[in-house]
């Protein structure tokens, strides 16, 4: 077998998170463009399972989940201590292109990332695995137009009754309400929450319920769909970090959505459900009038990119110079030092 | 409107034609800026929610983002302030291009769409039709027949079917003609006043005139309004006529030259209250 450090060959530094470096690589076997992300070791806690935890969640489940809207785990190969996990390359996301004000993102465009958004995860929730950790910034966007689901460095398989989870999951503004006051055992809605949230934004060009703590974060979502009572949402007391709020009226969403299609507020309704199991399904999302009506979603290639994708090209050699100048105290090696 | 003649309720309703509509909280604050704000209320039947004007509005992007668009979209195509704004609903097709489908104007506030012309013809034709078919009736209602003399005409009003005809129809005239003192709105005592403003600017009074003649005046003015009672008419007949003609004999030494081009009717009146007095006095004096 080819060694691997060889068969990747890096072209670019992409960023850095907690737990890895990401470089834009390319495969010398398939000459295919990907993503390396280089685990970092991490202190002995966090590899007290042999390898970070996050890096194994993707192993595990990714190595297993084969879909079009899911990213691919194309290879994983250890390097002295180090482990590297092979993507496919995305040139942008969801929230990069969101933030740009160049862009307008017309009702076909919204529908076409509604529908790849909901194809994954419906596959993701079909076979047992929940995300959590759905927001613009996971949702990663090819040149060809095609949205997959990515960083499943907080998914989980679920289902067990009595197995009990962390309900520190999910980025804040996107996160359900039963997470919020404190769930242990919650299912696909807090995922189908998250997708509302991302809808919301779409619509909005700016994060629909931005709280700043977990108390604002509720209060937020109380003022725009009313707070709940022991009416419709049976139990909500009895959940461990439950507090009393004041009681805020609903608000129409067609008021907030001004532009938006009454099925488009229909679908927005039933994803944004306060109590759990009123919130739909991916199944029964993708079944709903909107998919069907006109207009008909963007095909891929007409999907916007953000102007800098284009210009990438043209700018991007003298970035890639410098960080390898850095990295590599000025020569001009290629390959990777893993 | 006429639209609403042709039948149905149900076309009324669906025919736009017949609609109009306005938030009278918006109407003194109506100006270029805010018109299309107006116009993209929710209760105003006919803005389309779903155009691009408010998906670029919903996504807090700059309204310029619209030329680059494709589909419907509204734009203020005319102003004339403060009281008429004319707004169209077209089809974007690319930058240059785009299909207009229809025209909306708000007027003082109040907001109609712009017939086409087929529904003018059609409406006008039915009001004419309408008409002529009144005449019809109303002429058959004087006929009269006798086996004995033939067909006759009888105007008389004395007839009942008549004379209710008649009373119905003057008496309704005089309940509408008499009780027509309506206050006039805020809008309407502004724009006159500017009016009037706008006219004292391009005429103005010539004052230094009639200040030092005023004590004169006084006796002149009865002799005028003397002279008025037996040859009002002729003096009224005469300063007509001479108004027509361009050129003014009389006038032309004492008017100031901007008028003599462009006399309207208003300013005219003003010259017939101002003319007389001077023109009398050297006869008088």
């Amino acid at each position: 077998m080819e060694e691997p450090t060889l068969r990747y060959e890096k072209i670019d530094f992409l960023g850095e998170g907690q737990f890895a470096t990401v470089y834009k690589a390319k495969d010398a076997k398939t000459d295919k463009i990907v993503a390396v992300k280089k685990i970092k070791i991490g202190s002995r806690l966090e590899a007290q399972d042999g390898i970070n935890r996050t890096a194994l969640r993707e192993i595990k489940l990714l190595q297993e989940l084969q879909h079009i809207n899911l990213i691919g785990l194309l290879d994983v190969f250890g390097q002295k201590s180090n482990v590297s996990l092979v993507f496919d390359f995305m040139d942008t996301d969801l929230e990069i292109i969101i933030k740009d004000n160049t862009i307008v993102l017309t009702p076909a465009n919204v529908k076409a990332y509604m529908i790849m958004t909901l194809k994954g995860l419906e596959y993701l929730h079909q076979n047992w695995i929940l995300h959590r950790d759905l927001k613009p910034n996971n949702l990663l966007i090819n040149r060809e137009g095609i949205l997959k689901i990515g960083d499943f460095g907080l998914a989980k398989a679920f289902g067990s009754p009595t197995r009990i989870n962390t309900h520190q999951v999910v980025t804040r503004w996107y996160r359900a309400p039963e997470l919020l006051f404190g769930a242990r055992q919650y299912g696909t809605g807090v995922d189908m929450w998250a997708v509302g949230c991302i809808l919301a934004e779409l619509l909005l060009r700016v994060p629909f319920l931005p709280g700043e703590s977990d108390l604002d974060q509720l209060s937020r979502i109380f003022q725009v769909f009313g707070t709940p009572t022991e009416e419709n949402w049976p139990g909500m007391k009895t959940l461990t970090d439950y507090v009393q709020f004041k009681l805020f009226p609903a608000q129409e969403l067609r008021h907030i959505f001004s532009a938006a299609s009454e099925d488009l507020i229909f679908l927005l309704e039933s994803l944004l459900a306060l109590y759990p199991p009123n919130r739909c399904d991916c199944t029964q999302a993708l079944q709903m009038a909107y998919f069907s009506s006109k207009p008909a979603p963007s095909v891929g290639p007409k999907l916007p990119m953000p102007s800098n994708i284009s210009k990438l090209e043209v700018e991007k050699p003298s970035l890639k110079r410098k960080l390898l100048d850095n990295i590599d105290g000025g020569s001009l090696a290629k390959r990777l030092q893993f | 409107m006429m639209p609403g003649r042709i039948g149905n309720i149900s076309l009324a309703n669906e025919n736009p034609l017949g609609l109009s509509w306005h938030d009278s909280a918006w109407i003194p604050l109506l100006n270029p800026s805010n018109i299309m704000d107006y116009f993209s209320e929710r209760s105003n039947p006919f803005f389309d929610r779903t155009c691009n004007n408010e998906i670029v509005k919903m996504q807090r992007l700059s309204m310029d983002q619209l030329q680059n668009m494709t589909g419907l979209e509204y734009i203020l195509l005319h102003v004339q302030e403060p009281i008429l704004y004319v707004v169209r609903k077209q089809h974007r097709h690319s930058p240059t291009q785009a299909t207009p489908l229809a025209d909306y104007y708000v007027i003082a506030g109040i907001v109609y769409q712009a017939p086409d012309l087929a529904s003018v013809l059609n409406s006008r034709l039915l009001s004419a039709v309408h008409h002529l078919q009144c005449s019809f009736e109303e002429t058959m209602s004087y006929s009269r027949y006798h086996p004995s003399k033939g067909y006759w005409w009888d105007f008389k009003p004395t007839k009942p079917g008549l004379g209710s005809y008649n009373s119905s129809q003057t008496a309704p005239k005089d309940v509408s003609s008499t009780p027509k003192e309506e206050p006039s709105t805020l809008f309407q005592r502004q724009r006159v006043d500017m009016l009037l403003a706008e006219l004292v600017r391009q005429f103005p009074l010539p004052v230094t005139q009639t200040a030092p003649n005023q004590a004169n005046g006084v006796t002149v003015k009865t002799e005028v309004s003397n002279d008025k009672n037996e040859k009002g008419m002729e003096g009224n007949l005469n300063n007509i006529t001479i108004k027509q003609e361009p050129v003014d004999p009389t006038t032309s030494e004492m008017t100031n030259g901007s008028m003599q081009g462009q006399i309207e009717i208003k300013t005219e009146i003003k010259q017939e209250n101002m003319k007389p007095p001077p023109e009398k006095k050297p006869r008088n004096l």
